[in-house]
């Protein structure tokens, strides 16, 4: 008798213990969180200001490309060299926003990202397109032809039968087709960024911030596909992995970093990115410092994950300060000491466990872009 | 009574109840495990692992060649990281294939995603004992080994040893060698993982196929797992010894009358934890995952205190079969540092306690220095942290 009671008052224990993770159906946490305050914080403090003052860099560009092309000297060239390194460096902070318009460009896994940051840059597609050949920048072939390391080897490159980089501009044989092809390349940067703004600015803000749904197309869950696709593909992949050899077999390529022509700021670049990612995580304003409103980091805390939300930002951290012992060169830092990068790497991998799996799983998140390996 | 009552209550509750909201079904841990390792949908097997055994049947050209002179490091190299359709193999399945041993050495999801400068140091480790062999031993192939140079030795049976100048057999550091760092790790780290799988929880819940295929993703990892053991034996009734990796020594260690029982166990952990996977109970697999990690990791440490024993029987009477004995032994404590303690991240040894190892046994000039209290020691610290004993895995003479 004794023991059916016990037995009893076991079974409601059961189930009073397991009732809390009862939403088996496919996704999405039904808790009150303030998914509208999480949403609003990220459209108003963060995400508008990133891309407003990235508008306001890529006009800036456009005007120092003008300005060169009126006057072509090595003045001008270094005046646009440094408005193309401002635009790269405001870049770095909206790269991980596939959503909305941006999202409609493509359906490629890098997001809109491929129209302004697919590198190693082909030299020969930009040289055969300044010989003459038709091309299209809206085409996927001509995607490693555009956006920021096609201008990084247009004002830093040195074309083929050319002493300086200027050259392209001046004695180049093809020198009008160098300058038409600068031209296109920033017509496109300018029209899809402006495309860009003006979605949010039109509809697209409301839109993102009312669509509090939990389910798959919910905006947090899209946002947060798009931020760990970002952290793994951009930047832990691109800046870091790919040069490092760390997806070819151990085969290293210097010549695979961001913003290979200049060559000295893959570092900043790679250090800009990981600070837009983990502000982006804290919920940190754009323009404020350090002032923060509902993020992921404080929707872990509510929660009851702020152990995740800390080893989060201890692994961001870690990265940094890897990152910061590397040379300024990543070319230089992976012909010197490819060790250091691969401790990088590591360090910044770490952090994709803790996203993509723990917190996709307090989040009852579904990654949209897991590949088993095949075998 | 009252007591007993509820501590089952509570061994009840923490055993059955709700670990995150894992098992949709409803059902407590019932999953039945069949009575061998098949597994249908539709009328149709779901269980495949055809890139494991691909990846075992490289591993054995590899092997073969590496006591073979007349390769060329470079051919040695391409066997070792195969790229599709080169001819690099005598078996032209293995040619057409696009795996390799090198992309899944040292390359598990646990142990390895976040730690890439160690799977490079490993992998360079092969590489380095590959390039070793054709440079040093190759070369010296008809000498007579002494301390400090390499060639060969004969074993008082007659059998010939190709040693280096440390009197390492360097075959045997990668034939054992990748016991832990291909299929060990691979298996142990990777394939039952529950931060891996996990990602695959949502379509194995809503029984999602790979495109294609018939299985799920995680059905297909667990019988990834499964094929770096049994990938070369029949999986409805393993026979053992049908590789010269971890199904072998699986046998060796069966075959032990102080472990027999030891393969039954891991059999049937795959079994019961690829049941669990199909009835969507994700707690009845995981503990099945550290019942495997527990008992293959025993097999690696078994096979590393009896070579280590082994070799101490013939050391300074019949040094070629004492250096084989070791050179075994070698490889087997190099792999020590891919095997997983149970309910923890890590492994038994660190890559650092196994490197100090390693560095000891090379000391000098490596196994002509070696000494019966060394191997002791070692064999006594290996032991100390499994629970058997450096009499049990000795061999029984």
């Amino acid at each position: 008798m004794i023991k059916k009671v016990v037995l009893l008052i076991c079974f409601v224990g059961l189930v009073i213990a397991c009732s809390s993770s009862d939403d088996s159906n496919g996704g999405g946490n039904n808790d009150n969180f303030d998914r509208s305050g999480l949403l609003t914080n990220y459209a108003d403090n963060i995400i508008v200001p990133a891309i407003t003052n990235f508008q306001s860099k890529v006009l800036a560009l456009n005007a120092a490309r003008e300005n060169f092309l009126n006057n072509t000297n090595q003045t001008n060239l270094d005046l646009l060299s440094d408005a193309w390194l401002d635009a790269y460096k405001a870049w770095q902070f909206v790269g991980m926003y596939n959503i909305g318009e941006a999202e409609s460009f493509t359906s490629n896994l890098n997001g809109f990202r491929v129209y302004y940051n697919v590198y190693p840059v082909s030299l020969s597609l930009i040289q055969s397109a300044a010989a003459g050949a038709s091309y299209s920048l809206d085409s996927d072939a001509y995607y490693a032809a555009q956006g920021f390391p096609a201008l990084d080897f247009l004002i830093h490159g040195i074309a083929d039968g050319d002493s300086i980089p200027i050259d392209k501009f001046t004695s180049n044989s093809n020198s009008q087709g160098f300058i038409d092809y600068l031209n296109a390349v920033q017509t496109q940067i300018t029209t899809r960024t402006q495309s860009i703004v003006n979605n949010w600015q039109n509809n697209f803000r409301d839109e993102f911030v009312n669509n509090t749904s939990s389910s798959a197309t919910g905006s947090i869950s899209k946002i947060i596909n798009d931020y760990i696709n970002y952290y793994e593909r951009a930047l832990r992949a691109n800046k870091i992995g790919v040069p490092a050899g760390n997806f070819s077999a151990g085969q290293t390529f210097p010549d695979k970093v961001e913003a290979y022509y200049k060559n000295d700021v893959s570092r900043e670049l790679a250090l800009l990115s990981l600070e837009a990612v983990q502000r982006f995580f804290n919920g940190q304003s754009f323009n404020g410092g350090t002032t923060s409103g509902e993020s992921l980091a404080s929707y872990l805390d509510y929660l009851d994950n702020s152990d995740l939300k800390n080893d989060i930002n201890a692994q961001f951290n870690a990265s940094r300060q890897q990152i910061q012992t590397l040379n300024t060169s990543f070319s230089q830092q992976v012909s010197n000491d490819n060790t250091k990068m691969t401790m990088a790497y590591d360090a910044l991998q770490a952090a994709v466990v803790l996203l993509k799996v723990d917190m996709a799983s307090v989040f009852d998140i579904q990654i949209d872009f897991i590949d088993n390996d095949g075998d | 009574m009252k007591k007993f009552a509820l501590s089952l209550c509570v061994i009840g509750a923490l055993t059955t109840s709700c670990s995150s909201d894992d098992d949709n079904s409803g059902g407590g841990n019932d999953v039945v495990a069949p009575a061998t390792y098949q597994f249908e949908r539709n009328g149709m097997t779901s269980v495949s692992y055809s890139g494991q055994t691909t990846r075992i049947l490289m591993a054995e050209e590899l092997i073969d060649a590496l006591k073979d002179p007349s390769f060329s490091e470079m051919q040695l190299d391409a066997m070792f990281n195969h790229q599709e359709g080169d001819i690099d193999f005598s078996d032209a399945s293995l040619n057409a294939s696009d795996k390799s041993i090198r992309s899944k050495t040292a390359a598990s999801f646990d142990f390895f995603t976040s730690n890439t400068t160690d799977a490079n140091a490993i992998k360079a480790d092969f590489e380095s004992w590959i390039a070793e062999q054709v440079a040093d031993v190759y070369s010296n192939w008809a000498n007579t080994a002494t301390p400090g140079n390499p060639g060969q030795l004969t074993e008082n049976g007659g059998s010939v040893r190709y040693v280096n100048a440390k009197g390492l057999e360097l075959n045997q550091a990668v034939n054992k060698g990748l016991i832990g760092a291909l299929m060990g790790d691979q298996l142990m780290n990777n394939y039952i993982s529950k931060d891996l799988l996990a990602q695959f929880e949502a379509t194995n819940d809503s029984e999602t196929l790979v495109t294609d295929k018939n299985y799920t993703d995680m059905e297909h990892d667990w019988d990834e797992a499964f094929g770096y053991l049994y990938g070369t034996d029949d999986a409805l009734a393993p026979q053992l010894n049908q590789d010269s990796f971890l199904n072998k020594y699986l046998q060796r260690v069966e075959n032990d009358p102080d472990f027999t029982g030891i393969a039954q166990d891991i059999y049937n952990a795959f079994k019961l934890g690829r049941a669990a996977i199909v009835a969507k109970n994700y707690d009845v697999r995981n503990e099945q995952a550290e019942i495997i990690r527990e008992k293959i990791s025993e097999v690696i440490a078994i096979r590393a205190v009896y070579y280590l024993q082994s070799g101490k029987l013939t050391l300074g009477t019949d040094n070629a079969s004492a250096f084989h004995d070791l050179s075994e032994g070698f490889g087997f404590i190099y792999s020590l540092q891919f095997t997983r303690k149970p309910n923890t991240d890590e492994a038994y040894f660190t890559k650092a306690e196994v490197d100090a190892y390693i560095a000891q046994l090379m000391t000098g000039n490596g196994f002509w220095d070696v000494t019966s209290t060394m191997l002791d020691d070692m064999s006594d610290d290996i032991a100390g942290r499994f629970n058997f004993t450096v009499e049990e895995a000795a061999p029984s003479n």
